[in-house]
């Protein structure tokens, strides 16, 4: 490392500012493919200055409680959330063109989630109405949609980005316990663990459906979904309790997570995999300098023989990618690190010098963090290098929750909230498993107890 | 020539050295802002108020929820004004050729509308508008927005109501074109691949083949090649010849590059699906990594297979130990936590899978 190393600091100043801006003035007319993800921008934005800790300095009680009223207006009249104005009919919504207007899971989980920081206490929410609806949103085969069409018919894809956040949604109104809330059913868990399993793939990570290609995205947000609804595997050494889990090969799961770091962070780096002789110590930077790639006698030998100067690599910076043979992008630092996280298994990877890579390299200088190197930051890629950065306890900024992606300020709010508490005791009282159920959180220290 | 006809060339030359400076200069002024891909040429907004056509409708404006709105975005003029057209249609369920174009100009400025689709798809059922052309539609605009959903999902009603793949297959090859790891083409061709029952077509494996031979360390080929070869099973074992060729075929991209780690991934996975001990790979596995001359490695993932099948086998710790060391120390220090923690495992054997 010589004397140009950057300082691998976190800008805390320009942070705020990036963060402040996007709360005060009108987000750019490019955000406008977004506008459909307004609910999603929102809590990105209350969420950040939480972790930044400058919620209370960013926001006057009349602003705060503007906002509120904000989502609350993205309530429906039958319960859950759209997840922006666009949709709204005002007062000409009818019967009729309702369905033009539904509610919608991520609406749903983002604008809970964004009153939750708020600190709103949920009354006004039609919490009933949103967990029995969940319930139609489940499909047969055990995964969720996005919304509910004429005829009760589920649209939206069929991927656990849905489940993560159904899941979540019964979480943050009702806990981990199984079984009825009062005359609300539960949704069918066995159902959906079967869906996530099924949707392992060959070499450890999770996809979009049964055989398709596994990406971090699609990982995380399954395994969250699983420890939301408290079906990860049991901690070794635990009595089996005979619940339906997933992951079905958690070893293989975790070579796949430690696999996505990688020091290929620039497109110019990858450019010549479409070149099938491409085991250079120059391209190939996972495979790293450190095997002896060019000396390898290959099926066309002249390319590769000859020596290749080796490349003075170090491993100041390293990236995560969202799939085999991808470059290093920001968002995946946190749908690898998410997961690990809530497996308890944090430490079979690098913290450091993915700290750099963010930091040094897609950090930018206005504030914010770019998808990849010397990129322009946008909100999404912005919230989720930061969120890494909290959960690598960054000095400055608060803790988070991996898995809500909100600080335990106010996933602690949510907790001591008295219609929660009354909701999780009644359904521990009447649910037959909920007896003598631990917590999610005791699992994972469990976990962690017993794997060091 | 007359010297009107001159003087008109030669503005007409200067204006389109003009007009010609004036590109430039959009496309330099767009190349700043973050739009994905680069619009190639604008079109002119379009704007319904003093549209004859749209005479009638009275358009139903946002209200953005008071005067604290979250995440509100400077729309543009255009885009305020055709969403309230939009909603004004809607909301009287209005399903009409002149909503059909209304859709598209939305669907241009924001494909992410999820109820947009949902409404051209009834749009165009109600009207019984000629299917094949709404793919004719869909096929620049799926080119133009290359990580939306909403279109795939579109996509995939339009084709399913079709019954029929017929051009499908070039369409993809199209959009891989411009991004060969696409994960939603690829997911599209998986649902075509099932919809329309082609797992045993040997075109499909061909083509699969020809997209690996472009690019040996496309993941999404790989994986391609097993949802062909695996996931049409229905969870039935594969045949020993099945078995046999998949494991040459392999091999063969292995030595191809030995550091590549698609390959390897889908050899375990072959085995795995075979119900065979990775041990059947152990002798391949040492031609690139012999734990007996380690400073001769020319795959880190045949050293990881390697440390596996040691730790399998009785008396051989000491083995798996070291190509665990050799992975940390010296071939991928990058994932020097991931092969210690292995190594912690090599002393608990209830708990290493």
């Amino acid at each position: 490392m010589g004397p140009s190393q950057p300082a691998s600091e976190f800008n805390y100043a320009r942070q705020i500012k990036y963060w402040r801006r996007n709360l005060k003035t009108y987000l750019p007319h490019y955000y406008t493919g977004n506008d459909a993800n307004r609910m999603t921008l929102a809590l990105f934005t209350v969420s950040a200055l939480d972790i930044l800790g400058d919620l209370d300095g960013a926001l006057s009680a009349e602003e705060r409680q503007g906002y509120i009223d904000w989502v609350y207006s993205c309530q429906l009249p039958e319960g859950g959330f759209r997840p922006w104005p666009g949709s709204n009919f005002g007062n000409r919504r009818n019967d009729e063109n309702k369905i033009w207007d539904p509610a919608h899971v991520p609406g749903t989980f983002f604008a809970l989630l964004t009153l939750v920081v708020l600190g709103d206490d949920l009354e006004k929410v039609k919490r009933r109405e949103i967990l029995l609806w969940l319930n139609r949103m489940q499909r047969p085969e055990g995964g969720f949609g996005e919304t509910l069409g004429a005829d009760g018919f589920i649209h939206g894809g069929n991927d656990s980005r849905f489940g993560y956040m159904a899941t979540a949604i019964r979480w943050i109104l009702r806990g981990d316990h199984e079984g009825p809330y009062g005359d609300v059913p539960d949704i069918r868990l066995d159902d959906f663990v079967t869906c996530v399993r099924d949707a392992e793939s060959y070499d450890g990570g999770i996809s979009e459906a049964p055989y398709h290609e596994a990406h971090a995205g699609f990982t995380s947000c399954a395994i969250a979904a699983l420890h939301f609804v408290d079906r990860l595997p049991q901690p070794p050494g635990q009595e089996p309790d005979g619940r339906r889990r997933g992951v079905t090969n958690l070893s293989n799961t975790l070579h796949w997570l430690a696999s996505r770091q990688t020091a290929t962070l620039e497109d110019d780096d990858s450019v010549d995999t479409f070149d099938d002789e491409t085991n250079t110590a120059n391209t190939c930077h996972d495979a790293h300098s450190f095997v002896k790639v060019s000396a390898y006698p290959t099926v066309s030998m002249e390319s590769t023989v000859g020596s290749q100067p080796k490349v003075p690599f170090d491993l100041a910076w390293v990236g995560m990618n969202g799939r085999c043979n991808k470059i290093a992008d920001t968002c995946y630092a946190y749908w690898v690190s998410s997961p690990l996280q809530i497996l308890g298994r944090m430490d079979i990877i690098s913290t450091k010098p993915i700290r750099r890579y963010l930091l040094d390299k897609t950090q930018h200088a206005m504030g914010g963090f770019g998808k990849v190197v010397d990129d322009p930051p946008d909100m999404y890629h912005s919230f989720l290098g930061m969120m890494v950065l909290a959960m690598f306890g960054e000095p400055g900024l608060q803790n988070v929750d991996a898995a809500l992606c909100i600080t335990e300020r106010a996933k602690k709010h949510l907790e001591s909230l008295p219609w929660r508490k009354e909701a999780i005791a009644s359904i521990k009282s009447n649910g037959v498993n909920g007896a003598g159920h631990k917590s999610i959180s005791q699992v994972a220290a469990d976990r962690m107890q017993i794997d060091s | 020539m007359s010297l009107q006809l001159i003087r008109s060339s030669i503005a007409s030359v200067f204006l389109s050295a003009f007009h010609f400076l004036r590109v430039i200069l959009l496309r330099l002024r767009n190349g700043l802002t973050y739009t994905e891909t680069p619009r190639r040429s604008m079109p002119p907004p379009k704007f319904y108020h003093d549209d004859e056509a749209w005479k009638d409708v009275e358009p139903l404006p946002q209200d953005d929820g008071g005067m604290h709105p979250l995440a509100a975005i400077a729309y543009t003029e255009e885009y305020s004004e055709a969403m309230g057209y939009l909603r004004a249609v809607m909301a009287n369920n209005e399903f009409s050729e002149r909503v059909l174009e209304l859709t598209e100009h939305i669907i241009n400025m924001n494909p992410a509308h999820y109820t947009v689709w949902l409404y051209r798809a009834r749009t165009i059922s109600e009207l019984g508008k000629p299917l094949q052309d709404e793919i004719k539609w869909l096929n620049p605009t799926a080119l133009k927005h290359l990580k939306n959903y909403q279109i795939w999902h579109h996509r995939q009603t339009i084709i399913d109501a079709l019954g029929s793949p017929e051009g499908e297959a070039d369409f993809v090859s199209q959009m891989l074109e411009k991004d060969e790891k696409n994960y939603h083409v690829w997911s599209y061709r998986q649902w075509l691949v099932k919809r329309f029952d082609l797992f045993d077509k040997p075109e499909e494996l061909q083509w699969t083949e020809s997209m690996i031979d472009a690019d040996v360390r496309n993941n999404s080929a790989w994986n391609h090649r097993y949802y062909l070869v695996i996931g049409g099973r229905e969870g039935k074992a594969p045949s020993e010849a099945v078995t046999k060729r998949e494991i040459e075929y392999t091999k063969e991209a292995v030595r191809k590059a030995p550091q590549n780690q698609s390959p390897w991934n889908y050899l375990m996975g072959i085995l795995r699906a075979a119900q065979l001990p990775k041990s059947t790979i152990k002798s391949f596995a040492t031609e690139f990594a012999d734990i007996q001359s380690p400073d001769d490695v020319y795959s880190s993932h045949a050293l990881d297979l390697l440390a596996d099948i040691y730790a399998e086998e009785e008396n051989n710790k000491e083995l798996a130990e070291k190509a665990l060391d050799l992975l940390a120390t010296r071939y991928d220090p990058i994932r020097a936590n991931y092969w210690n923690y292995r190594k912690g495992l090599l002393s608990q054997p209830e708990v290493a899978a």
